[in-house]
C-alpha cells in the first residue's frame, strides 16, 4: 500500500483564495504534499491548466468543487464534470439530489466543516441540511484549518463522525486547510493520507486511486506521524482501514504501524512517550505507550471484549501544551 | 446593453438567488459583466452586536456561548456578500464568490476573469445569477450590467 500525502481543501483565485494554482502547488510541495483537491467555490475554471501543472510539479491535482451554499459547504471531488451539478438548487432538504448528481458524475461529496460558524460571520458555512440517509455521503471534513485537534468545531465534526459510526454508518473522515493564501505558520499542518492499492491488472491515474481510496474509507490523518492498522483474526487473515471483518472471524489482534519518518524535516513534535490506542464502538480495547520512532505494534483485543462495530487507532500526545490526537486512523468495520 | 438593472435588497433577502436571464441574439466575442453593491460593511456596532448574538445562539454549543461572545470583535465589521454565477444556453460557466463588492469580469473565447470559463459565446437564452449570502445592512443596492463586443466591431476596434 502506497499512503499518499494529501491536502484535500483548497482555494485559488478563481474563487477568494489568494493564490493563483501554480503558487498553491508549490507551496503543497514545499509542504510536502503528493496531491491537492482544488475545491473553489462553485468553479472549476481555477483547473484549466491543471495537465500542465501536473507534469511540470509532480504533484496529483484532484479535480473538485467546494458547493457554497447558503446551508453548508460541501466539498465535491473525483470528477472534471463536477460542475455540471447545480449548487444553486440546494435547498435545506434536498442535498440528496445534490449528491446524486455528484455521484451520477463520477464524484465524491463530503461536508466541509460543518461546525464553523455560519451567516453572516462565515456564509453557509455551517452544516444545516438534512440528511435522511448517512450511507449516501462519502465523508466528513473532521479536521479544519490549521492546528485543527485543539479547534472546538472540530471536537463536534469528529463528535459526529463517532456517532455515525456507532450508529453503524460507514463513512469516512478527512482533514482539509480550507487553503486560501501562503501564508507562513507556526501551526501544526495536517494531512490526510490516502492509501493507494497496488494493482498490475487494471492501473488507475494517482487521482483516480486517490479516489478510490477515499471512497473505501482507506484514509488515516495526522498532523506528524502517519498512522496504520490492520486488524488480524485467529485465522491469520488480515482486514485494512475502511475493510470488514467478516462475521464469522474471531480471536483478533490490532497492528498499528508508526511512521515518524515521514515528511521529515516538515513537522515537529516535542519528545515524549506518546499514547497508541484501539478504540471503537466498544470503547478503548487496547492501549500504550510508544517511543517516537518507526515502529510496529501488535495489540490484541482483550479476550472478554465483545466484538465492536468498528475500530480506529489513534495516537495521542502533548502539543503546545495541550493534550491532542495526533493521528487517527479512518475505521476498520466488523459485520 | 444586454442588462442594466438595479435593485435595493434587505436582510430578507438573504439567502436568496436572483436570476437574470437574457437573449443573446448572435454569438459574441467577448462578454462584459460589470456588477458592483454597496454598501458592503456594516459600520453600526449595536446591529453588529445583535446580529452575533443571534448567530452565537443558532451556531455555536451553549457551554461556549460567552467565549464566542466576549470576543465577537474579531469577526466585525460584518458584511454583505453577493456573488455572480453565469450560465450560457448549453452549460454552465462558473461563478466567482469573491467578496470583492465592485467585480469587472468578462467572458471570451480565449480567455476569463478567474471563476468564469473561457470558451465561446453562444447565441440564445444566457442567465446571470446574483446570489444573495448575506445581506446585513438595513438596505443594500445593487447594479449589474452586461454588455458584448459582437464580431464585426470587435475586429475593426483591433485592425
Ligand atoms: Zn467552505
Ligand atoms: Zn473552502
Amino acid at each position: 500500500m502506497r499512503w499518499l500525502a494529501c491536502e484535500l481543501h483548497t482555494h485559488t483565485n478563481h474563487s477568494d483564495g489568494k493564490q493563483t494554482l501554480e503558487e498553491l502547488t508549490a507551496g503543497a510541495r514545499r509542504l510536502g504534499f503528493d496531491c491537492i483537491a482544488l475545491t473553489d467555490h462553485n468553479t472549476m475554471s481555477g483547473l484549466k491548466d491543471r495537465e500542465r501543472i501536473e507534469s511540470e510539479t509532480g504533484l496529483t491535482i484532484i479535480p473538485g468543487m467546494e458547493w457554497t451554499t447558503f446551508y453548508g459547504h460541501m466539498v465535491t471531488v473525483g470528477s472534471m464534470s463536477l460542475a455540471a451539478a447545480d449548487w444553486r438548487r440546494a435547498t435545506p432538504g434536498n442535498i440528496a439530489e445534490g449528491v446524486a448528481e455528484v455521484h451520477r458524475l463520477g464524484g465524491l461529496a463530503g461536508l466541509a466543516h460543518p461546525y464553523r460558524i455560519g451567516n453572516p460571520v462565515c456564509t453557509g458555512c455551517y452544516w444545516e441540511f438534512e440528511i435522511q440517509d448517512w450511507r449516501e455521503i462519502d465523508y466528513i471534513e473532521v479536521w479544519s484549518k490549521t492546528f485543527a485537534p485543539i479547534q472546538a468545531d472540530n471536537h463536534r465534526a469528529f463528535g459526529l463522525w463517532t456517532e455515525l459510526l456507532n450508529a453503524g454508518v460507514r463513512i469516512a473522515a478527512t482533514s482539509g486547510r480550507d487553503w486560501h493564501e501562503q501564508t507562513e505558520t507556526d501551526d501544526p499542518l495536517s494531512v490526510t493520507y490516502l492509501g493507494l492499492e497496488e494493482r498490475s491488472d487494471e492501473p488507475l491515474t494517482v487521482a483516480a486511486a486517490a479516489m478510490a481510496a477515499l471512497g473505501a474509507g482507506r484514509a488515516s490523518v495526522t498532523i506528524g506521524p502517519l498512522l496504520t492498522m490492520e486488524v488480524r483474526s485467529e485465522a491469520g487473515r488480515a482486514y485494512g482501514i475502511g475493510e470488514a471483518v467478516p462475521a464469522g472471524a474471531n480471536g483478533f489482534e490490532a497492528r498499528a504501524q508508526i511512521l515518524f519518518s515521514v515528511r521529515q524535516g516538515l513537522w515537529e513534535l516535542e519528545p515524549q512517550p506518546f499514547r497508541l490506542l484501539i478504540t471503537g464502538s466498544a470503547g478503548t480495547i487496547a492501549e500504550r505507550t510508544i517511543e517516537p520512532a518507526d515502529g510496529d505494534y501488535a495489540l490484541p483485543f482483550p479476550p472478554d471484549a465483545s466484538r465492536p462495530l468498528w475500530i480506529r487507532a489513534e495516537l495521542w500526545g502533548v502539543v503546545r501544551g495541550a493534550s491532542v490526537r495526533i493521528a487517527f486512523t479512518n475505521a476498520i468495520y466488523f459485520d | 446593453m444586454l442588462i442594466d438593472r438595479m435593485q435595493t435588497l434587505k436582510p430578507e433577502d438573504s439567502r436568496s438567488h436572483i436570476r437574470c436571464p437574457f437573449q443573446l441574439e448572435q454569438s459574441a466575442s467577448k462578454m462584459f459583466i460589470h456588477f458592483s453593491y454597496g454598501p458592503k460593511l456594516l459600520d453600526d456596532r449595536q446591529q453588529a452586536r445583535e446580529l452575533m448574538e443571534e448567530c452565537v445562539e443558532r451556531y455555536i454549543e451553549p457551554e461556549r456561548r460567552s467565549l464566542v461572545l466576549g470576543s465577537m470583535d474579531r469577526y466585525f465589521p460584518l458584511s454583505n456578500l453577493i456573488t455572480v454565477s453565469v450560465d450560457d444556453p448549453e452549460t454552465y460557466r462558473g461563478a466567482c464568490h469573491r467578496h470583492d463588492p465592485e467585480q469587472q469580469l468578462f467572458l471570451g473565447e480565449s480567455a476569463s476573469s478567474p471563476g468564469l470559463t473561457k470558451g465561446r459565446l453562444p447565441s440564445g437564452l444566457w442567465s446571470v445569477t446574483l446570489s444573495v449570502h448575506s445581506i446585513v445592512t438595513d438596505t443594500c443596492e445593487y447594479r449589474l450590467r452586461i454588455w458584448t463586443e459582437d464580431p464585426t466591431t470587435d475586429q475593426s476596434a483591433f485592425s
